[in-house]
C-alpha cells in the first residue's frame, strides 16, 4: 500500500484521519491532503499555551490524549479526546482563540494550517458545512444557560417576574381587592407568618362575593381557596403547566424551599409557551372526549419523544415527560370510564409503581399501577373498581404502554385494595422477606399518586411509616441488591454478555441504573423519604446522615451518565436488546467514564451491604 | 555480531564517542533545533555484511512533526534480500520501483545537513549510514545524534527501575506514554513512531521551552 518516492504516505496517520468525520464522507484525496499538510505535536500542560497561541492559526485534531477546552470565564466548554477537532471557530471567524486547553492526559495533536483548512473548505462543501455547523453548535452550547434551554425545562423562578402580593387573613375583602388593584394583579396570596394559607382571585371576588351578595367587610379568609396547589421555585415550568392543566387552575403560587411565598405564576404567563408540542399534547389528553381520540393522541407520543430528546440537554427530563403523559392518559381514562359507567361508589385513588413512579419511564416501559379505595367499601362496590382497572389498563395497552408481564396492574385484584389491605400487603413483605417479597418491594416501594382522592394515598403512606424500621427487612434488601453485580471484571475489563447472534453487549439498565435505583431506594426508605424519583430521593438524602455528600454526588452523576447512554441506545438502536450497548461503539473517554461509573456503583453496593446487612452475606 | 549486543555497546560508548558528540551544538534549545528521525530496514544487523533495504525519515521543526517532509525510499540496488523479507515484507518486485542507493543516501545527506539525527537504537542505523556515506564519499555529518532508546533507558534508570532489554523496544516505550499501536510496519511508520516517542519523551522532562539538546544526550 505504501507509496514510495517523494510523497511518502504515513499509512497509520492516513487511516486515522480518513476515518474522522467529515473526511470519511469525502473522496480519499481529502484525507491525503489533510495528512500531507499537517504537522504533529505532543501537547502537555507545559507547552499547550505555546502550541496554541502562535502567529499562525490551525485546525487541531486530537489523535491521542484527553483535553478540556476551557473558555475565558474558566468554564469547561467541552472535553476533547481522540477524533475531536478544535480551533475551527477562530479559523472561521478570523478572531483570536479565546479558549485554552487544560491537559487531562497529554497526547498527539494533528495541526492543519489555516491555508490548507481554507483549501479543503473551498474544495469540499461537506467539509465547510461540517465546521460551520459545529461552530454554531458550540456557540449555542456556550450560551446554553441563557438562551437555548428548552422553555419547559426552565425553572419557574425565571418565569416569575412580580414579587409576591400578599395580605393577612384578617384583612377585609375590600382591602384585598384594593391591593390587587394597586398591584395590578388578578390574584392575591393570603399569608400568615410567611406561610401560605390561601389564594383569592378575580373570579372568587365575582363568584363568592358579588354574585353571592356577601358583605365585603368580611375577612378575606372567608372567601379564599384554602390550602391551594403550589409549586416550588426550582421546579420546571413543565411541572407548573402540568399541575394547572390537571386541576384546571389559572393561578399557581410559587414558594421557595422554606415554603415562603415568592410570587404567582398565571396561565397567561404560560400562554405564550403553550404552542409547544408536549404541553399541547398533555392539554389535549386531558380534554380528549373518547378513548378513540386518546388512542390517536397517544400515537404521537413516540414521535414527539424522538424529536424532543434531541433538543433537551438534561436527558432525565424525557422520563419525566413520558410519565407525565402516562399520568394524563390514566386520569383521562378514569374520567371517561366514570362518564360511561357512573361515578365511583366510594372514594379511590390511582397509584403507580416502578418506572412510572420514578419518572424514568421509557418507550419500552410496561405498566405498573394499582387502585386504593377507602376502608369502608362495601363488598358489592368492589366490582366497579374491577371493571375500572380492566378498562384503564387495557386502554393503556392500546395507547402503546405495554401490559406488565408480572401482572402488576389494577386489573389484577392483588393490585386493588383498601388502605388497610395495602398496608397488610406491605407488612407481609417486610416481615417475611422471601425473594418474591423482595422483588415486590423493589416495585411497590417506588410509588406515586396519580389521581383520585389524594388523602387515601397519604393515609397509606402514614400507615406504612408506622410499620417501623425492620432490621431484618433492610438486611434482606441490602443482600438482595448485592446479588446483582456490575459488569466489571477483576482487571477493570467489561464483562460482556452475548446475544444470540454473538454480538457482545452491556446491559445498562439491569446492571447499572437498576442497581443505583435499588441503592437509593433502601437509603430513602431508611430515612422515610416519600419521593419516588431517584434524583429527587438523592437530593432529599442530602439532609440525612445516611450517605455522605460526596457519595450522593457520585451516585447522581453515575445515574445521569448511565441514563443518558441508555436513552441514546434506545434512540440509535444498534440491533441489541433494549437498554444495551456495545462498548466498542463508545469513544475511549466514554468507555473510561463507564468503567468509572460501574466502579463507583460497586463501591456503593459494598458500603450498603456493610451498613444494612453488617457484611453478613 | 558486535552490534546485536547494544547493552555492551553502551557501556563502551564513552571512549568510542565520535567527534560530533563533543563539538556539537548541545547548548542549543530543543525548540530551535531541526531533527531528522531516521529508520532503516536492513537485510541483517552487520553493516559489514548486510545491506540497506529502505530508508525513511521524518522531520521535526520547532517541536512539530512536519508530516509533508517525510520520505520513504526503497533501495533497488539490493544484492541479497535472503531471509530478510520475513521481517520487513518487502520483495523484489517492490524494490524495482525504488531508487539507487546513491540517490537515497545523497537525499538523506541533504536532509541531515545542519540537523540532528534521531533513531531508536542509533548505533545500528548509524553504522549502516556511516558506511554508505564513506563508500560514496559523502562528507555530511549530522550536528548531533539522539537515541530515543538511550533516553528511555536513562529515564527508567533514574526512576530506579531495573531495565530489561525488552522494555526498550519501540512499541513498549510508546505504550509507556500512551501512544497508539501502529498497524503497519515499515521504515516510515517506525520513523514516525520514533519521532512521536521523542516528542513525548521531551515533553515529559519539563516545559519543552527550556530544554536544551544536551539534556537529551
Amino acid at each position: 500500500m505504501t507509496q514510495t518516492g517523494m510523497t511518502a504516505e504515513l499509512q497509520d496517520v492516513l487511516n486515522f484521519v480518513s476515518k474522522q468525520s467529515p473526511l470519511n464522507e469525502l473522496p480519499s484525496a481529502s484525507a491525503h491532503y489533510f495528512v500531507n499538510h499537517s504537522e504533529m505535536v505532543y501537547l502537555t500542560a507545559h507547552n499547550q499555551a505555546d502550541a496554541l497561541q502562535g502567529e499562525e492559526k490551525y485546525l487541531y485534531l486530537v489523535r491521542t490524549g484527553i483535553f478540556d477546552l476551557v473558555d475565558v470565564s474558566g468554564e469547561v466548554i467541552t472535553r476533547l479526546s481522540t477524533g475531536d477537532y478544535f480551533g475551527y471557530p477562530s479559523l472561521l471567524t478570523g478572531e483570536e482563540i479565546q479558549s485554552h486547553l487544560e491537559v487531562q492526559s497529554p497526547g498527539l495533536i494533528l495541526m492543519l494550517p489555516q491555508i490548507s483548512f481554507d483549501f479543503l473548505r473551498r474544495e469540499y462543501k461537506v467539509f465547510e458545512q461540517h465546521f460551520v455547523k459545529a461552530h454554531k453548535k458550540r456557540l449555542l452550547s456556550s450560551h446554553y444557560q441563557e438562551r437555548s434551554k428548552g422553555w419547559s425545562e426552565r425553572k419557574i423562578s425565571k418565569l416569575m417576574t412580580k414579587s409576591a402580593v400578599v395580605i393577612e387573613p384578617s384583612a377585609t375583602i375590600v382591602e384585598a381587592a384594593k391591593v390587587m388593584q394597586v398591584e395590578g394583579v388578578s390574584s392575591v396570596m393570603i399569608t400568615e407568618n410567611e406561610r401560605l394559607k390561601g389564594v383569592v382571585t378575580d373570579r372568587d371576588l365575582r363568584n363568592r362575593v358579588l354574585a353571592s351578595e356577601l358583605n365585603p367587610e368580611m375577612p378575606v379568609s372567608s372567601i379564599m381557596t384554602p390550602e391551594p396547589k403550589f409549586i416550588f421555585e426550582n421546579n420546571r415550568v413543565f411541572s407548573a403547566l402540568h399541575l394547572m392543566l390537571k386541576h384546571n387552575i389559572h393561578h399557581l403560587p410559587v414558594l421557595n424551599e422554606e415554603r415562603v411565598p415568592l410570587g404567582m405564576v398565571t396561565s397567561t404567563d404560560l400562554l405564550r409557551l403553550q404552542n409547544s408540542d408536549p404541553v399541547q399534547l398533555i392539554g389535549q389528553l386531558y380534554k380528549a372526549s373518547s378513548t378513540q381520540e386518546l388512542k390517536l393522541l397517544a400515537k404521537e407520543i413516540p414521535v414527539l419523544l424522538r424529536s424532543f430528546s434531541n433538543t433537551v440537554e438534561d436527558i432525565s427530563f424525557v422520563g419525566t415527560l413520558l410519565s407525565g403523559l402516562t399520568d394524563a392518559l390514566m386520569s383521562r381514562l378514569t374520567e371517561l370510564f366514570a362518564k360511561q359507567h357512573g361515578k365511583a361508589p366510594c372514594s379511590f385513588s390511582w397509584i403507580c409503581f416502578g418506572s412510572q413512579a420514578r419518572e424514568e419511564q421509557t418507550l419500552d416501559s410496561d405498566q405498573d399501577n394499582g387502585l386504593i379505595f377507602c376502608n369502608d367499601i362495601k363488598p358489592a362496590e368492589r366490582a366497579y373498581f374491577a371493571s375500572l382497572g380492566e378498562f384503564v389498563t387495557s386502554h393503556l395497552v392500546e395507547c402503546g404502554i405495554r401490559a406488565c408481564p408480572g401482572n402488576i396492574m389494577a386489573s389484577n385484584e392483588h393490585c386493588r385494595g383498601t388502605v388497610d389491605e395495602w398496608t397488610a400487603r406491605f407488612h407481609n413483605w417486610m416481615t417475611a422477606p422471601t425473594p418474591q417479597a423482595m422483588l415486590n418491594c423493589k416495585i411497590f416501594f417506588d410509588r406515586r399518586y396519580i389521581c383520585g382522592d389524594q388523602s387515601l394515598y397519604q393515609d397509606l403512606n402514614v400507615q406504612l411509616g408506622e410499620i417501623g424500621q425492620q432490621e431484618l427487612f433492610f438486611a434482606a434488601m441490602a443482600t438482595d441488591i448485592s446479588t446483582n453485580s456490575v459488569p466489571i471484571g477483576l482487571f477493570q475489563q467489561f464483562k460482556l454478555q452475548r446475544s444470540k447472534d454473538k454480538s457482545k453487549y452491556l446491559d445498562l439498565k439491569t446492571r447499572g441504573v437498576a442497581i443505583i435505583n435499588d441503592l437509593v431506594r433502601i437509603y430513602a426508605l431508611k430515612c422515610g423519604i416519600s419521593k419516588a424519583n431517584t434524583q429527587a430521593r438523592l437530593k432529599a438524602l442530602k439532609d440525612h446522615m445516611q450517605l455522605s455528600k460526596r457519595d450522593i454526588y457520585n451516585l447522581q452523576d453515575c445515574w445521569r451518565f448511565l441514563t443518558q447512554l441508555r436513552l441514546r441506545s434506545q434512540i440509535e438502536q444498534h440491533q441489541l436488546p433494549a437498554n444495551c450497548i456495545n462498548p466498542e461503539t463508545l469513544s475511549s473517554m466514554e468507555r473510561h467514564q463507564l468503567k468509572e461509573a460501574f466502579h463507583l456503583i460497586k463501591q456503593a453496593q459494598q458500603a450498603c451491604v456493610f451498613k444494612f446487612a453488617r457484611g453478613s452475606l | 555480531m558486535f552490534l546485536s549486543l547494544p547493552e555492551e555497546v553502551y557501556n563502551t560508548m564513552r571512549w568510542k564517542l565520535p567527534w560530533f558528540f563533543k563539538h556539537g551544538k548541545s547548548q542549543d534549545l530543543w525548540l530551535d533545533t531541526e531533527l531528522v528521525v531516521v529508520d532503516l530496514e536492513l537485510t541483517g544487523l552487520d553493516a559489514a555484511e548486510h545491506e540497506v533495504v529502505s530508508v525513511a525519515w521524518v522531520m521535526i521543526k520547532r517541536g512539530k512533526i512536519v508530516l509533508a517532509e517525510s520520505r520513504y525510499m526503497l533501495n533497488r540496488s539490493v544484492q541479497h534480500l535472503s531471509q530478510s523479507p520475513v521481517f520487513h515484507g518487502i520483495d523484489e518486485t517492490q524494490l524495482e520501483q525504488g531508487h539507487d542507493i546513491e540517490v537515497i543516501m545523497s537525499e538523506l545527506a541533504k536532509a541531515l545537513e545542519g540537523r540532528v539525527l534521531v533513531c531508536h537504537n542509533i548505533l545500528l542505523d548509524w553504522s549502516f549510514i556511516k558506511k554508505a556515506f564513506l563508500e560514496m564519499g559523502i562528507v555530511t555529518r549530522p550536528t548531533q545524534m539522539l537515541d530515543t532508546l538511550k533516553i528511555e533507558k536513562s529515564r527508567l534508570l533514574r526512576q530506579h527501575q531495573a531495565v530489561i532489554q525488552d522494555q526498550l523496544r519501540l512499541p513498549v516505550c510508546r505504550a509507556r506514554y500512551g501512544l497508539p499501536n501502529y498497524q503497519n510496519h515499515n521504515a516510515l511508520s517506525d520513523a514516525l513512531a520514533t519521532a512521536e516517542l521523542l516528542l513525548a519523551q521531551v515533553n515529559h522532562f519539563d516545559s519543552e521551552k527550556h530544554i536544551k539538546l544536551s539534556a537529551l544526550l
